[in-house]
C-alpha cells in the first residue's frame, strides 16, 4: 500500500498548484504562511525518482533557505536572505520535495501558542478562534487544513508535538543528533530538535528516511546508520512492552481527555501489547518546566547575540555602532523575547550560575537517569499530549504553578531533555477538537516507535484527517 | 624602597592552518577583504562550528614544545560579549579545558638560565578586522575565525630582558614548528603583558596593569622597562596604581593609558552546546608529539658539541629552520663544517641580502656550495676564485661547470708554475736584488707577477713557496 | 528584591533597551522565576555533574583542513546594509 507521500507521484504539477493556491486562499484565516514560494524553477528540476518526488511541502520559518527569505517570525529577522541552505533543505529537495511556503512559529521558536509571530497569531483549522499552538504552530495549521501533506518544524520543548495535538496530526521528534540542526535558527542547542508533520505514521517514517542522516556541518549529529524505516511499520502491537506515565495522567482534569486515553490502551492491551504504569519522582516532574526554562533562555541568549544589525537583518540608523546595536535589537525583539534573554542572561552571570544555569543542568541529568530507568525494559512509554485541548487565543498565558500545568502541559519535555524519539498522533476529539496521544521510546529507535504508533493508529482510525478551512 | 617586579604574558599566535578554526573557509592574510569567508565566519543565524583537525594538530605540537601536558578530551566554550568583531556574539575558545596545561620554557638571559613556567595553553578563534575611519568603522571579516593558540605564562618574568627573551624563546620554537609565522609585526603573534610592582618580601601582589598591541620584541622591553618605573615613581609619591589597560606609544617610548579596567567583565563562560566532547587518539597524539622537528635551542647545543663550532656562530645558524637545515644539508656533501658555517654566516647571507631573497626562496643549492667549498679546500681553485665562483653558484650554476667554462682550475702544477717563475725572475732582476737586500716584500710582488701570467690561475700558496726557493736559489 | 533599574542595566547589557513596561513585566517575571527555583531547591543536586548534552559519549571526530566552503564577496555583503570598497561599513566604533 503505497503512503500519501508515494501516492503525490504522479500530478506533480497539479497537486503543487492546487497546494500553493490553497495556501493562499486559507492564508486569511489561518495567517500561517510568512512566505510564499514561487515552485517553477523546483519543478523543472526535482528528482522524479525520489522519496518524496513531488510532494509539496512547507518549512518553519527557521529553516534557511537560500535566496529566500527566512524570520524566524522575528522582526529582526525582516528581510534577511540566507545565502546558504540548511541541511535538510537538501535533502528533501535530493528526494524531490517541492517548497511552497515558510510557515509562521513563535518569535525565534519561544513559545508554544505562536501568538507572538511578527506576522501575527496563527489559528487552528479545527476553530479558527484557538491557537494552532506553538512555537510550530503554522506548519501544523496547513498539514492539519490539508495544504500540504507535510511541513518541517523544530522542537525544543515540545513545540512540533503539542501543536501536532491540538491540530490533530502527527508530530515527530526524532532522536537527538538524528537529523542535522545545520541551517536551523537555533532556539536552545542543548535541546533543539528538527521535527516534522505529517498525516499519518507511515509518512512519517518515509519522512525520517530523506531528513535523518550524519552531517559533518552539525558536529552533534549521530553517525548511526538511516534505515528504511517503513519496512519496520507494521502495526502489530502484539508482544511491544508499554507503560502508562501515571504523573501526567493522573492531574489531568479534563475526563473526556482521560477516556479517550484509557479507551485506545485499553485496545492497544487486546492487541497483545503489555501496558503498565510508570511513576517518576514528582520532585523532579514538578522541575520540569524551571529546569526548561533556565537551560533553554540561557542558551537562547547566547545564541542570539549574533543578531545585532550588521550584517544582516533589521538594521536602524545610528550615530555610533554600538547605537546601531541597540537599536535594531531593541525594536527588532518582541517583548516576550526580551523577557526570556534577560532571565537568560541574569542565570549565566558567573555568580548566579551555580544556582541558577549550573543547578537546572544537574536536575535534567537527574530527570534522564529517571526516565531511563522508567523506559528500561520497555519498548515506549504512554502520556496524552496534553491535559487541554487548543486554548483560546484570546486566553492570557497563565504563570501557572499548579501541577496540572506543571506536569500535563510540561512532559514532553522529557524528550528533550533525553534526546530521546518522542511523538504525537491523533487519538479523538473532545468537543470537536482534536487532542493527541505521545509516546517517547529508546534512543535511535525511531523504527520501532513508528510501528507501535502505527497500531495505535489502526486502532484510532484517524490517518489523513484533513481538516477544511474554506 | 626595592620592588619586586612581577609580570606575566599572554601570547595568541594565529595557526598556519588552511582553513579556520571553526569553518572550511580559507584562512588569509592580505587577500581582498570579505573573501575568505562563508556564513558560520559571518555569524550568520543557524550556523555550527565544525572543528579543525590540523590546527588541533599544531596546538598539540605546540604544547610539546612548551611541555605542557595534553588534555587529550578537547571541550569548548563559550566566552560572550558584543562587540563589532565579534559576528556571533560569543567567541568559541576554551576557557575550562585548555589543551595544554602546566608547561615551561627555558631562557638565557645574561648568561644564566631561567625558568619561566607556563600555566596553559589553548585553542580560540579570531576576531574580524576593522579599521576606523572618520565617516565609519569598515570591517573585513577575512580574518575571523582564525585558529588562533593562546599561551599563558605564570608571573614569573621580573624585568624587560627576560621578557624579550622569553618571547623570542617562544617565536622561535613555534617558528620552528612551523605552525605559525609569528611575524609580531603582521600580528600573527601578538603579546599582551601584565606588570605590577611590590615592595621585596611582600607576599599579596599588588594592582596591575595591562599593556597592550605590542607589535616588536624590543617594545616589548621597552614598554616594561617604562611601565616598571612609571609604577615606582607612582609609589615612591604615595599613590596607587589604578587597574587599567595601556598601549605603548612608540615615539615618546612610553606607555599610554588605553581604557580603564571598568570591574571585570562578566563573560559568562559556559560549554559550548554544538561541540560534542572530542576524544583524541592517543596514538595520533603521541605519532604527532614524536615528529615534531629539534627545537633552536636543541639544535644551537648540538652545533656546539657536535660540530665544534662558536657559541656566537650556532645561534646565527639556527635562527632561522631554513638557515640551519641548508648548513646541514650542506654538511652531507662536504666534511668541512667550519668553512660551511664561515661561508654561510658570511658570503651567502650576504648575497641573500643583496638579493632581497628569502630563505624560501634560496637559490643556491647545498650540493652545489659544497662541492664550491671542496674545491677550494682541496685548492682546485684559489679563496679569491672562489668568491667568483660563488656568484655564478648563487645564479643557480654548477661550480664544476663554471670553472671549467672560465678555465679557472688552480694551477697546482710545481712544473708549470716554475716555468712562470722562472720567466718572471728572470723579467724582474730588481727584485731579486730587493730580496738578496732583505726585502721581503719583493716576493708578494714577484707573486703577484705569476699570478698576472698565469691570469689568476697560480695557486698562490705554493707559487710563494716555490719563488722563495728559487730566489734563495739564485742569490746564493 | 531587584528593581526596575537593575533590570533596565542587565537589558542594556545585553543590547536592548526596556521600555517601562517591560521592565515592570519582568520584574513581575522574576517573582515566579524564584517561585520555580524553589522547585529547582527541592531537588537534592549534590554530587550531580551537570548534563550539558543529551548524548555523553565522547566522538572522534575533527574535520580535515581543506577548503570546501566559501562564499563570493556580493553574498558575503548581500544582507548588509551598508558597504564600501567591500567591507562592511557601520558607524564609527566607539571603544
Amino acid at each position: 500500500m503505497a503512503t500519501m507521500l508515494e501516492m503525490m507521484k504522479s500530478n506533480v504539477e497539479k497537486n503543487v498548484s492546487e497546494a500553493l493556491k490553497k495556501a493562499q486562499d486559507v492564508q486569511g484565516k489561518l495567517n500561517a504562511v510568512v512566505t510564499f514560494v514561487d515552485p517553477t524553477e523546483q519543478l523543472e528540476n526535482y528528482n522524479k525518482n525520489g522519496l518524496m518526488a513531488g510532494v509539496p511541502i512547507v518549512l518553519k520559518d527557521n529553516v534557511c533557505t537560500k535566496g529566500i527569505e527566512t524570520t524566524a517570525s522575528s522582526g529582526i529577522l525582516q528581510g534577511y536572505v540566507p545565502i546558504y541552505n540548511a541541511h535538510i533543505v537538501d535533502r528533501l529537495q535530493a528526494e524531490g520535495a517541492i517548497v511552497i511556503a515558510k510557515s509562521s512559529m513563535d518569535e525565534l521558536a519561544m513559545g508554544g501558542t505562536n501568538k507572538t509571530a511578527y506576522t501575527g497569531p496563527v489559528h487552528n483549522p479545527y476553530d479558527l478562534d484557538r491557537i494552532s499552538g506553538g512555537s510550530s504552530g503554522g506548519s501544523a495549521a496547513l498539514v492539519a487544513a490539508g495544504v500540504v501533506p507535510f511541513a518541517i518544524g523544530s522542537d525544543t520543548g515540545d513545540s512540533v508535538r503539542k501543536p501536532a495535538s491540538f491540530c490533530g496530526i502527527c508530530g515527530v521528534k526524532p532522536t537527538y543528533g538524528r537529523i542535522s540542526r545545520y541551517g536551523i535558527i537555533p532556539y536552545s542547542s542543548s535541546l533543539d530538535h528538527v521535527g516534522y508533520f505529517t498525516r499519518s505514521v507511515r509518512d512519517a517514517a518515509v519522512a525520517l528516511e530523506v531528513l535523518a542522516g550524519r552531517d559533518d556541518r552539525d558536529m552533534t549529529s549521530s553517525f548511526e546508520p538511516v534505515p528504511h524505516y517503513l519496512d519496520q511499520v507494521k502495526g502489530n502491537l502484539k508482544g511491544k512492552k508499554l507503560a502508562i506515565l501515571k504523573n501526567v495522567v493522573d492531574v489531568i482534569e479534563n475526563k473526556e481527555i482521560l477516556d479517550c486515553f484509557n479507551k485506545v490502551v485499553e485496545e492497544v492491551k487486546k492487541q497483545g501489547a503489555e501496558v503498565k504504569e510508570v511513576e517518576l519522582n514528582e520532585d523532579l516532574m514538578k522541575a520540569m518546566l524551571p529546569t526548561y526554562y533556565l537551560i533553554a533562555n540561557c542558551e537562547a541568549t547566547a545564541n542570539h547575540s549574533n543578531l545585532d544589525g550588521i550584517r544582516f537583518g533589521l538594521q536602524k540608523e545610528a550615530k555610533s555602532c554600538e547605537d546601531v546595536m541597540i537599536a535594531s535589537r531593541t525594536e527588532g525583539f518582541g517583548s516576550l523575547i526580551k523577557k526570556r534573554f534577560v532571565i537568560g542572561s541574569y542565570g549565566l552571570f558567573e555568580e548566579n550560575q551555580d544556582k541558577l544555569f549550573r543547578k537546572a543542568q544537574k536536575v535534567r541529568r537527574l530527570i534522564v537517569e529517571e526516565l531511563k530507568n522508567a523506559l528500561d525494559g520497555l519498548d515506549g512509554i504512554l502520556a496524552p499530549a496534553s491535559g487541554t485541548v487548543a486554548p483560546k487565543i484570546e486566553d492570557q498565558n497563565q504563570d501557572d504553578l499548579s501541577d496540572s500545568y506543571l506536569v500535563a502541559e510540561n512532559h514532553m519535555v522529557l524528550g528533550n531533555f533525553s534526546g530521546y524519539p518522542s511523538a504525537t498522533i491523533p487519538m479523538g476529539e473532545v468537543g470537536g477538537l482534536p487532542i493527541g496521544l505521545n509516546i517517547t521510546c529508546h534512543p535511535f529507535d525511531e523504527g520501532n516507535m513508528f510501528d507501535i504508533l502505527r497500531g495505535i493508529e489502526l486502532i484510532t482510525g484517524l490517518e489523513d484527517k484533513i481538516k477544511e478551512v474554506l | 624602597m626595592e620592588y619586586e617586579v612581577i609580570i606575566g604574558i599572554e601570547i595568541h599566535c594565529e595557526l598556519k592552518t588552511k582553513t579556520k578554526m571553526f569553518s572550511s573557509a580559507p584562512t588569509s592574510f592580505g587577500k581582498t577583504a570579505n573573501s575568505c569567508v562563508n556564513e558560520i565566519d559571518l555569524g550568520h543565524p543557524g550556523t555550527m562550528p565544525c572543528v579543525n583537525k590540523t590546527a588541533v594538530e599544531y596546538a598539540i605540537m605546540a604544547c610539546t614544545a612548551l611541555h605542557l601536558d595534553i588534555d587529550p578530551l578537547v571541550k569548548f566554550d563559550r566566552k560572550n560579549y558584543y562587540y563589532s568583531d565579534l559576528p556571533k556574539g560569543f567567541q568559541i575558545t576554551q576557557q575550562f579545558h585548555p589543551i595544554g596545561r602546566n608547561g615551561y620554557v627555558d631562557i638565557e638571559v645574561n648568561g644564566e638560565e631561567k625558568r619561566i613556567r607556563v600555566n596553559r595553553l589553548h585553542m580560540e578563534e579570531d576576531t574580524a578586522k576593522q579599521f576606523h575611519t572618520n565617516s565609519g568603522t569598515m570591517i573585513d571579516y577575512n580574518r575571523a575565525g582564525t585558529p588562533l593558540i593562546e599561551i599563558v605564562s605564570e608571573p614569573d618574568i621580573r624585568n624587560g630582558k627576560e621578557a624579550a627573551a622569553y618571547v623570542e624563546a617562544l617565536r622561535s620554537m613555534l617558528y620552528y614548528l612551523g605552525v605559525s609565522d609569528v611575524k609580531m609585526e603582521e600580528g600573527s603573534m601578538r603579546c599582551d603583558v601584565n606588570v605590577s610592582i611590590r615592595p621585596k618580601g611582600q607576599v599579596e601582589f599588588n594592582t596591575k596593569t595591562e599593556i597592550k598591541n605590542l607589535n616588536s620584541i624590543s617594545n616589548v622591553q621597552k614598554a616594561i622597562d617604562y611601565e616598571v618605573e612609571r609604577q615606582k615613581e607612582i609609589y615612591e609619591n604615595g599613590g596607587t596604581v589604578i587597574q587599567e589597560t595601556r598601549r605603548f606609544d612608540e615615539e615618546s617610548k612610553t606607555t599610554v593609558s588605553m581604557r580603564k579596567k571598568e570591574g571585570n567583565v562578566d563573560y559568562k563562560f559556559f560549554p559550548e552546546p554544538n561541540i560534542f566532547p572530542i576524544q583524541l587518539d592517543l596514538n595520533w597524539v603521541k605519532k604527532i608529539q614524536e615528529s615534531i622537528p629539534e627545537m633552536p635551542k636543541v639544535r644551537k647545543q648540538r652545533y656546539i658539541e657536535q660540530y665544534g663550532l662558536s657559541e656566537y656562530d650556532a645561534n646565527v645558524l639556527v635562527q632561522t629552520k631554513e638557515l640551519s637545515e641548508f648548513f646541514e644539508e650542506v654538511l652531507q656533501h662536504t666534511s668541512h663544517i667550519k668553512m660551511a658555517a664561515n661561508w654561510i654566516i658570511g658570503d651567502f647571507t650576504a648575497a641573500m641580502v643583496k638579493s632581497g631573497c628569502s630563505l624560501s626562496e634560496n637559490p643556491v643549492k647545498a650540493e652545489y656550495l659544497a662541492t664550491l667549498l671542496n674545491m677550494i679546500q682541496d685548492k682546485e681553485i684559489s679563496g679569491k676564485q672562489g668568491k667568483e665562483v660563488f656568484e655564478e653558484v648563487f645564479k643557480g650554476k654548477d661550480p664544476k661547470q663554471v670553472v671549467a667554462d672560465k678555465g679557472m682550475k688552480q694551477n697546482s702544477d710545481a712544473g708549470a708554475l716554475l716555468e712562470m717563475i722562472t720567466q718572471v725572475l728572470d723579467e724582474q732582476p730588481q727584485s731579486i736584488q730587493d730580496y738578496a737586500n732583505g726585502k721581503d716584500r719583493a716576493v708578494g710582488f714577484l707573486v703577484g707577477q705569476v699570478m698576472k701570467k698565469s691570469k689568476g690561475q697560480a695557486n698562490p700558496a705554493m707559487t710563494n713557496q716555490l719563488i722563495v726557493q728559487e730566489l734563495k736559489k739564485r742569490i746564493g | 528584591m531587584k528593581d526596575e533599574a537593575y533590570f533596565k542595566q542587565l537589558a542594556h547589557q545585553l543590547m536592548f533597551e526596556l521600555s517601562d513596561e517591560e521592565a515592570a513585566d519582568i520584574k513581575k517575571e522574576f517573582e515566579t522565576l524564584n517561585k520555580q527555583l524553589e522547585l529547582l531547591e527541592n531537588v537534592n543536586t549534590e554530587g550531580v555533574e551537570e548534563m550539558v548534552y543529551p548524548f555523553e559519549t565522547p566522538t572522534s571526530f575533527l574535520r580535515e583542513d581543506c577548503v570546501e566552503n566559501v562564499v563570493s564577496v556580493e553574498d558575503a555583503l548581500k544582507n548588509v546594509h551598508k558597504s564600501r570598497a567591500r567591507h562592511v561599513l557601520v558607524p564609527k566604533v566607539v571603544k
